[in-house]
């Protein structure tokens, strides 16, 4: 079974620094997949949630920085809901997000699901491996706080 | 103790069984070149030098060239002196480049009128190197020096100096390495390499390539990791045209769902070890005498498989995924060995018809561009590989889609994977045996189009495969544990 790299251990160390919020890794990968879990318990959600904070993580492959981030973030707990409608689509559920299983099998959040947003990460400047870091991949997730929700 | 004490140029001291020392195309032609402009005197150069340890072989890979300055070194036709400015400079560069970092003395013996210069090493370049290399190799023990003589004729003599445990030691090289688009070896004085033990036995092929073709495949070492269809049948062409020496990875166990693709996973061979069926198989076509298979029940992208992988002169990439290819794509470029890599990729659509399907065959090596240049290689595809059963996940649950769970198992069929080992073994005869003027990038067939084309991505500006070459073992290449 494949243990987190030094450079991933590294790299999360770095993004805690950076952001200000206590990132950890799973020690071991998400059955069938190649997938480390990255993940902080206590980090603030958008003001228009339901809950104000929560576990906020993403999956990172065995071989990064060669291997991107997965394009997608998710947040726990699972039943997160806008406090009003959203205007545009009439719902208060959250945008392009969904209820996931098996997603963090393996880290210290068990098998609990997870809400998880499809994102476009790294659609407009592709992953760098010399030059993109966690840090870079983190502020990309955020960034879903702070755009319009049906954007 | 006495400096000629201490020193042993003609010990049994090995550092390794066999040693070669390489050079990437363009830097040796610019040495040679330059060097030999200064006939009818001798000439010389110093060059900073990694290592590239192995498991049988030990390579002192040239790094970069440091041109005397004027009046640093003075040359007649029959001698040489280097001040001892010269020396110095070179000795804090390489300390400044870091432990691993050694020092190669490359001089000529021009022709005179006594004849053409010899590639060996005379009584004088002893004398004169017994002195230097404790200078060159002390309080150095991680790194190789090395020294090199070019004859006027293309002849070339080389050796290497280490510091051991009584003082300098010294070892032959077997031959010189010379990597570009082509691999060339020279052999040395001291060259282990054979002829075949009964020629006629490659008669039709030896018309094509002639006796120092023959000779050639004959010795030189062929790596292939992965023995699964690409893998096998490149096994059995290369012990069927004579390939003297090969050496075979993977971890897998033979079933029967192998057989309809995989050359050697014959009935009785089914719940072997693949690299154990395709060693009996080589064994049973094989055509170079003396031969030799190794093989080994791991992926080669372990450590220990990465190590094994340096006592290869080329490899033949037939693993089935991408992130072996990173650090087998890292090894072509640092340590100077080509990679020719083959991947085949079929679809089907409802109607059961092949709607998409590719083959392609490409060439690894300095002067060619990667496999991060050729988009063979992203990290996209990296991570959508890493998804593994879950791929692709994150455009399916938050739209409230199903995961459709995936092997990655995709059709495979012996025609196509042969095809393009076919392709691969052509530019195996390119890089190798030189058939032609022109080693092609990229050799590739697909479907529905019915084409046999040539890629023309070129090598991207700022790419680690350049800034990589010729890095040795000073670049950080990480294992691959495939689960």
């Amino acid at each position: 079974m494949p243990q987190p790299s030094d450079l991933l251990l590294q790299a999360v160390r770095e993004l805690s620094a950076k952001s200000g919020h206590d990132f950890q890794s799973s020690m071991e990968v998400v059955p069938n997949t190649s997938l480390f879990v990255v993940h902080a318990k206590e980090h603030e959600f958008r003001a228009e949630y339901t809950v104000s904070s929560g576990v906020l993580g993403f999956r990172v492959p065995s071989n990064y920085p060669d291997a991107s981030p997965e394009d997608s973030f998710f947040i726990v707990p699972v039943d997160v809901k806008l406090r009003q409608p959203d205007a545009v689509r009439q719902s208060v559920d959250l945008n392009r997000a969904g209820r996931a299983e098996g997603l963090v099998v393996g880290s210290a959040l068990g098998n609990a699901p997870v809400l998880l947003f499809s994102w476009h990460l790294w659609d407009r400047s592709p992953w760098d491996r010399r030059k993109h870091t966690l840090f870079d991949h983190y502020t990309h997730c955020i960034r879903r706080f702070e755009l319009p929700e049906h954007d | 103790m006495g400096l000629n004490e201490r020193v042993t140029p003609h010990s049994a001291s090995k550092l390794a069984e066999e040693i070669h020392i390489a050079a990437e195309r363009k830097m040796w032609d610019d040495i040679v070149r330059n060097l030999h402009a200064k006939a009818p005197n001798e000439a010389c150069a110093f060059v900073l030098t990694v290592p590239s340890r192995g498991v049988k072989r030990a390579t002192v890979i040239m790094r970069r060239v440091l041109w005397p300055t004027s009046g640093e070194v003075q040359a007649t036709p029959f001698s040489l002196e280097i001040s001892a400015d010269y020396i110095s400079r070179v000795m804090d560069e390489a300390v400044d480049a870091g432990p691993l970092v050694g020092v190669c003395l490359i001089h000529t013996h021009p022709a005179s009128d006594r004849g053409p210069g010899k590639g060996s090493f005379s009584p004088r370049d002893d004398w004169y190197e017994k002195r230097l290399f404790p200078t060159l190799t002390l309080g150095r023990k991680e790194a190789i020096a090395a020294s090199l003589v070019l004859g006027s004729e293309g002849d070339v003599d080389g050796r290497i100096w280490w510091e051991g445990t009584e003082g300098v030691e010294m070892q032959r090289a077997h031959a010189v390495r010379i990597v570009g688009s082509r691999l060339e070896i020279i052999e040395t004085p001291s060259s282990a390499w054979t002829d075949h033990t009964d020629p006629k036995v490659m008669d039709r092929s030896t018309r094509l390539w002639g006796k120092e073709g023959r000779r050639r495949l004959q010795n030189l070492r062929v790596g292939i990791p992965g023995a699964g269809g690409t893998g096998s049948l490149s096994l059995f062409a290369l012990a069927t045209m004579g390939v003297g020496k090969l050496e075979v990875w993977d971890k897998d166990i033979a079933t029967k769902e192998n057989r309809h693709r995989t050359a050697g996973v014959t009935a009785s061979r089914v719940g072997i070890p693949k690299v154990r069926a395709l060693e009996a198989l080589a064994h049973e076509v094989r055509t170079a005498a003396p031969f030799e298979i190794e093989v080994h029940e791991d992926w080669a992208t372990t450590e220990e498989g990465l190590r094994q992988l340096k006592d290869c002169d080329i490899l033949f990439c037939c693993v089935d995924r991408f992130a072996p290819r990173v650090a087998l794509n890292d090894l072509a470029y640092a340590h100077l060995i080509p990679t020719l890599d083959m991947a085949s990729w079929l679809h089907r659509n409802d109607r059961k018809e092949v709607d998409a399907l590719m083959t392609h065959a490409q060439v690894w090596s300095p002067g060619m561009p990667c496999a991060w240049c050729r988009g063979t290689l992203s990290s996209y595809k990296l991570m959508r590989e890493a998804q593994g059963r879950q791929q692709a996940i994150e455009k399916r649950i938050p739209y409230g889609l199903p995961l459709e769970e995936t092997e990655g198992a995709e059709p495979s069929v012996l025609p196509l994977n042969m095809l393009g080992v076919s392709l691969a073994l052509m530019e195996f005869m390119q890089v190798a045996l030189g058939i032609t003027t022109r080693t092609p990038r990229d050799l590739k067939f697909t479907l529905p189009e019915w084409e046999l084309d040539e890629n023309d991505l070129v090598t991207n500006i700022g790419c680690d495969c350049e800034s990589n070459i010729a890095a040795g073992d000073t670049l950080a290449i990480r294992p691959i544990l495939l689960v």
